[in-house]
């Protein structure tokens, strides 16, 4: 009983939000103080049609953008989150203190600066700059997955591979990164939604002319037309949604073809 | 392993941590000072931090952004912990379907802006259902939460938006925990009470201190919220860092770098003193 009473408070916390969401793209002229929408307009959807074209940009935009901070991020951390996983060296923790303060500290401080550096030397308004900056923003949720990754796996199976006489690039491929699956689906789902997520470091550094998500939605939702911010919040929560639920089915299909059961 | 070979294979992570985070936080270091201003600058070196010294606003500003912070960061930390622990102590299926949970977590800030804006406006979602029952007659009577000059809308919105991050966080450390030490204090005869304070808290506590670090930092800083909730006054720093940088004068570019590399400052001394103090503390508890 109890458990039930609290699973019905996470509904109404977290799930019944998108519902009144969903009523209110329903029914535009739904206000106060009626309690229900009470009758079914397509305004806001028909407006989505409409304008598939500028939203499809905007969604392939922070889509892009945002996968490329997921391949960045790996790329930056995969080897340093072995060394810093497996290599005791001195300074070690302050080092890893260090690399894991982007995330901590004001975004606003290092992108400001960077702005005026990006400016100077063309990456400004311009998606590289976007990816850069929004990767040094989130890498270090990809280094910390990574470097519990590298923790919990250990090492015997690729010395074992070593021994078998496999080569560098096959117990990288075959042993080492299949075992790290799910560590960087699990820093790279991070990643993934605090790039996409956000407004202001796109905003800035991409100045308009890299097309986001956010930056489309943001004046939709500061205007008083609440149905069609609900309308586009709601895509908002079901494209990342979507692309969650193909990878579980992927990478779970994945492993059940190698014979692992994850 | 050799220094050289360790640069080498850290190399990758240091490059972009030096030449795009470190030059990035020291730019805005000496443009905060007043050099390589687009335009000249009245006043000389410095001028910004004295400006800010002697400013009251700024002190204003700040102590509310630490409030805003504070308060919603330790809301949904300890939130975030009871609903993980009763996340944790469900049946099997029960547990599996709370991962709607994280429908929060998928949303952006502004998006969650928004809805606290739908449900808690005078004439939001709240408002009518207040109606409904008869608390209210006319809007202006439901309390004025999102611009009453307390901070309670934004701290409503980091609230709602941080405790699934806190719940993922104590879960990702309940799920390694044995449950038999449990049984064995209720054998024992330790009160729920006195189990969940002596045996779950102190399990749980890297990951509360962890949330709450994260937390509090990121609703000291962020800019996303507060931008479209828009309480003026008193307003967050990001908010007063966008306006003076963006909308007013050149000329204020530095006070608006230098306030940022205050709230940097703060926020690396804050990490350092939290982690001492944290460590301080789990040292005298081992001691015990």
């Amino acid at each position: 009983m109890k458990h039930a009473v609290l699973f019905g408070f996470l509904l109404l916390l977290f799930v019944f939000p998108l519902f009144v969401l969903v009523g209110y793209a329903l029914d535009p002229a739904w206000r106060y103080p009626q309690l229900f929408p009470d009758h079914i307009d397509f305004r806001s959807l028909s407006f989505l049609v409409r304008e598939a074209g500028p939203l499809s940009r905007h969604m392939g935009g922070a889509l892009l953008y945002s996968l490329s901070a997921v391949v960045t991020t790996l790329v930056m951390c995969y080897v340093p989150a072995r060394i810093l996983a497996r290599v005791p060296f001195s300074g070690r923790n302050l080092l890893e203190g260090f690399l894991l303060a982007p995330a901590l500290v004001p975004p606003m401080t290092f992108a400001m600066g960077l702005h005026f550096m990006f400016i100077k030397i063309g990456l400004a308004d311009t998606l590289p700059g976007v990816i850069l900056v929004v990767s040094m923003y989130s890498y270090p949720y990809m280094l910390r997955a990574l470097i519990a990754g590298f923790q919990a796996t250990g090492d015997d199976y690729v010395l074992c591979a070593e021994n078998l006489g496999a080569g560098r690039w096959t117990r990288l491929i075959r042993i080492e990164f299949p075992m790290l699956v799910p560590s960087i689906m699990a820093g790279g789902s991070v990643v993934f939604l605090v790039a996409f997520s956000e407004y202001f470091l796109v905003f800035l550094i991409g100045g308009g002319a890299v097309p986001s998500f956010t930056g489309y939605l943001f004046p939709l939702l500061s205007s008083s037309d609440r149905s069609l911010g609900s309308a586009l919040t709601l895509v908002f929560v079901f494209v990342p949604l979507m692309l969650f639920v193909m990878m579980e089915w992927f990478v779970g299909r994945a492993y059940r073809r190698m014979g692992l059961d994850v | 392993m050799k220094t050289q070979t360790l640069f080498l294979h850290l190399s990758p992570l240091l490059i972009p941590y030096v030449s795009l985070f470190c030059a990035g936080v020291v730019l805005a270091a000496v443009q905060s000072v007043g050099l390589w201003s687009p335009v000249p600058l009245p006043s000389g070196l410095g001028a910004a931090y004295t400006r800010l010294w002697s400013s009251p606003w700024f002190y204003e500003m700040f102590g509310f952004s630490l409030y805003v912070a504070f308060v919603s960061a330790l809301l949904a930390t300890g939130g975030g912990t009871l609903l993980a622990c009763g996340i944790w102590g469900m049946p099997a299926l029960l547990r599996r379907m709370s991962v709607i949970y994280k429908a929060t977590l998928i949303l952006p800030h502004i998006a969650i802006g928004f809805i606290v804006l739908v449900f808690c406006s005078q004439t939001g979602v709240l408002a009518s259902l207040a109606r409904l029952v008869g608390m209210i007659t006319l809007p202006v009577q439901f309390p004025n939460i999102l611009y009453g000059g307390n901070g309670f809308g934004l701290i409503l919105a980091y609230t709602y938006k941080e405790i699934p991050f806190a719940i993922l966080m104590v879960l990702g450390l309940l799920a390694g925990f044995d449950r038999r030490l449990f049984d064995c204090a209720r054998m024992l005869g330790a009160s729920r009470v006195r189990i969940f304070f002596r045996i779950l808290v102190p399990s749980i506590a890297p990951a509360m201190h962890s949330a709450f670090i994260i937390l509090f930092l990121y609703a000291f800083g962020a800019f996303d919220i507060p931008y479209l909730l828009g309480e003026s006054k008193p307003a967050m720093l990001s908010i007063e860092v966008y306006n003076l940088y963006f909308k007013r004068d050149l000329t204020n570019r530095p006070l608006a770098l230098a306030m940022l590399m205050l709230m940097f400052c703060f926020s690396v001394l804050f990490i350092m003193i939290y982690s001492r103090v944290v460590s301080s503390l789990t040292a005298r508890e081992r001691k015990l």
